[in-house]
């Protein structure tokens, strides 16, 4: 009795996990193409007769939002997202993207196919300062392959830029998405030709091809695949020499218009009581120089003096 | 020059090294955009490293005309309306200077709007940098030929009702050579523009729209300078920010940058190679003789 109780758990935990859908996360930034493969996902599911669901937000990911989409398939899919740590497959069109979103995969069997293009978001720039750090990731794929069981670090835009269209990455990373699902390689072309622009069919045929092929290769240890590792240096920002601000105010010539007080980006000027402009927070000043050129009466000139200069003047004054 | 970046270019430009100090401050309201569109034209000059004795600014009357009495270099102030024709001799007779008018919408497209369009016409290298600032600021607010519809000014206490010009494109059917327009909002693109039109080999009209805050801002309560600026941003919509998201349903859209190119040939070089005909012809009446025959 107790025997035939336990049979019939297992008996359900199976077929739960047999009508279990399988779970793709497509993410990635505004403009890569997000939403086409996972429309094409969506519909080559479909027509393999599974009941799909897909949804998706996007919209504003330039300015340091995400795009993403959930796509379901499955003898039987219930919610249209998926859960936390639910993930099988997590393909991300942008590396910070991908690793952001590396929690939904699921732990023990997820895969994750990831573009290695870094396409900097504005907040990770907050800090603007010349020289200041860029707040982006700075996992390296090796970094990340160590805690993830299937990882996959595709330089999927250099790829497709060399197939001469660069917008053609998505179609790549979704060739490598294709090996790990049992759909037919026909069926993925006819997904990929219905959704990509007519123009584009044959690059795109390509790029598919692409995208598997590396996939392959790098499952098999293919020394080709594995000296495709991309080079990976870690965004900086434009000029790393310190200096420190320095404005010259010529008081006689400030007709206290307030033009550089309500314009300054980091707020630091200010009218002071005989309403000429003074630097208030000479700390958070970036030397932008947007108070210099914006002043009709020249009064302002901003001096970004190195710190080795200043060191010698200090040097020369002491003498 | 050693700047190789806009940053460095802007490090290395101290507008006042441009400037005549004894007559500073100058004589603009505060807030006035004028100022900015100075300091664009002369960042320009610096970075085509024009040597300030062979640079000679003509200005007429108004704010703008004013302009010229702080820049080192040759400078004329002259009568009303006329600064093109009065550069147009300049820049004939010395091909070697760089010739740039400094002048307002009312100096250029009312009073001499007959100059513009012939100057444009005739396509002679020359710079003209027209201030737009929609009013006669310097005579107490009157309406201009670019003052917009509805805005109210002295001569129009309830509102303009006259349709505007369209200065560039005035020009570009003129067919002056090279034709651009920028707001005093984007100040180091305010520069380039200015610096192509001073390296145009023809006739070069820029229209510079900048803020009148105390005598149009004021009557139209456009709020503050800093306002004004930003709403060159927001209210004109220049090509810059015709994407942005802030207001994607503005149907202003003022078309900036270079607007025009007509790359027709340039009147003072075909001036001096008439001339030197007409010369050599009437020093030897007998070889011109010969060679019609």
């Amino acid at each position: 009795m107790r025997d035939a109780t336990d049979d019939a758990a297992v008996r359900a935990v199976d077929s739960a996990t047999v009508r279990q859908p399988t779970n793709v996360l497509i993410v990635g930034v505004g403009g890569q193409g997000v939403i086409m493969i996972s429309k094409a996902l969506a519909w080559l599911a479909q027509s393999q007769g599974f009941e799909v669901k897909q949804s998706e937000v996007h919209g504003m990911a330039k300015r340091g939002g995400a795009v993403f989409s959930h796509v379901r398939f499955g003898p039987e899919v219930w919610s249209p997202t998926i859960p936390k740590g639910e993930v099988d497959i997590l393909v991300a069109l942008e590396w910070a993207e991908g690793l952001r979103w590396l929690p939904y995969l699921k732990p023990d069997t997820g895969i994750f196919i990831c573009d290695t293009k870094r396409i900097v978001p504005p907040f990770a720039c907050l800090n603007r300062h010349p020289g200041a750090p860029l707040r982006y990731s700075r996992e390296t794929p090796a970094e990340v392959r160590a805690h993830v069981l299937e990882a996959y670090a595709i330089d999927a835009t250099r790829m497709a830029e060399e197939l001469g269209n660069d917008r053609a990455a998505n179609v790549v990373l979704l060739g490598a998405v294709s090996t790990a699902m049992d759909f037919p390689v026909a069926d993925w072309e006819r997904a990929v030709t219905e959704f990509v622009p007519k123009k584009t069919i044959a690059v795109n045929l390509k790029a598919f091809g692409l995208g598997r092929g590396w996939i392959d290769d790098a499952r098999r240890g293919t020394p080709a695949a594995l000296e495709a590792e991309p080079v990976f240096a870690t965004p900086r920002a434009p000029a790393d020499t310190p200096y420190n601000v320095r404005l010259e105010i010529t008081p006689g010539w400030c007709k206290s218009c307030d033009i550089c007080v309500k314009l300054c980006p980091e707020r630091c000027l200010q009218l002071n009581s005989e309403r000429i402009v003074e630097l208030a927070i000479p700390e958070a000043c970036t030397g932008c120089r947007l108070c210099e050129w914006l002043c009709p009466d020249f009064a302002i000139r901003v001096h970004l003096d190195s710190v080795q200069d200043m060191v010698a003047a200090q040097a020369g004054a002491r003498q | 020059m050693s700047a190789t970046t806009m940053l460095d270019s802007a490090a290395e430009f101290d507008v006042r090294d441009y400037l005549r100090a004894e007559m500073m401050p100058h004589f603009l309201c505060p807030g006035c955009g004028h100022g900015i569109a100075l300091r664009a034209l002369l960042w320009a000059v610096h970075e085509l490293a024009i040597d300030k004795d062979r640079l000679a600014v003509v200005s007429g009357i108004g704010c703008a005309g004013r302009l010229s009495a702080y820049i080192d270099a040759s400078t004329f102030h002259v009568t009303h309306g006329r600064p093109i024709a009065y550069a147009t001799g300049l820049a004939l007779a010395r091909p070697d200077l760089h010739v740039i008018v400094i002048t307002g919408d009312g100096d250029c497209l009312a009073i001499g709007g007959n100059h513009l369009i012939h100057a444009c016409r005739r396509n002679l290298k020359l710079t003209c940098l027209m201030l737009n600032n929609e009013v006669y600021g310097m005579t107490g607010g009157q309406v201009s030929p670019t003052t917009s519809e509805t805005r109210v000014t002295s001569t129009t206490p309830l509102g303009n009702s006259e349709p505007h010009f369209n200065a560039c494109a005035l020009a570009a059917a003129a067919g002056a050579g090279f034709v651009g327009r920028e707001v005093t909002h984007h100040v180091p693109k305010l520069k380039e523009l200015i610096k192509a039109g001073l390296a145009h080999p023809g006739f070069a009209f820029v229209e510079v729209m900048t803020d009148c805050t105390e005598i149009f801002g004021r009557k139209n309560e456009m709020g503050s300078s800093a306002e004004m600026v930003l709403r060159q941003k927001s209210e004109l919509r220049p090509s810059a920010y015709r994407d942005t998201v802030d207001m994607p349903f503005a149907a202003k859209d003022l078309p900036t940058g270079i607007l025009a190119r007509n790359d027709r040939p340039e009147y003072g070089e075909a001036y001096r190679r008439a001339a030197v005909a007409i010369k050599s012809a009437a020093d030897n009446p007998a070889a011109g003789r010969k060679s019609r025959q």
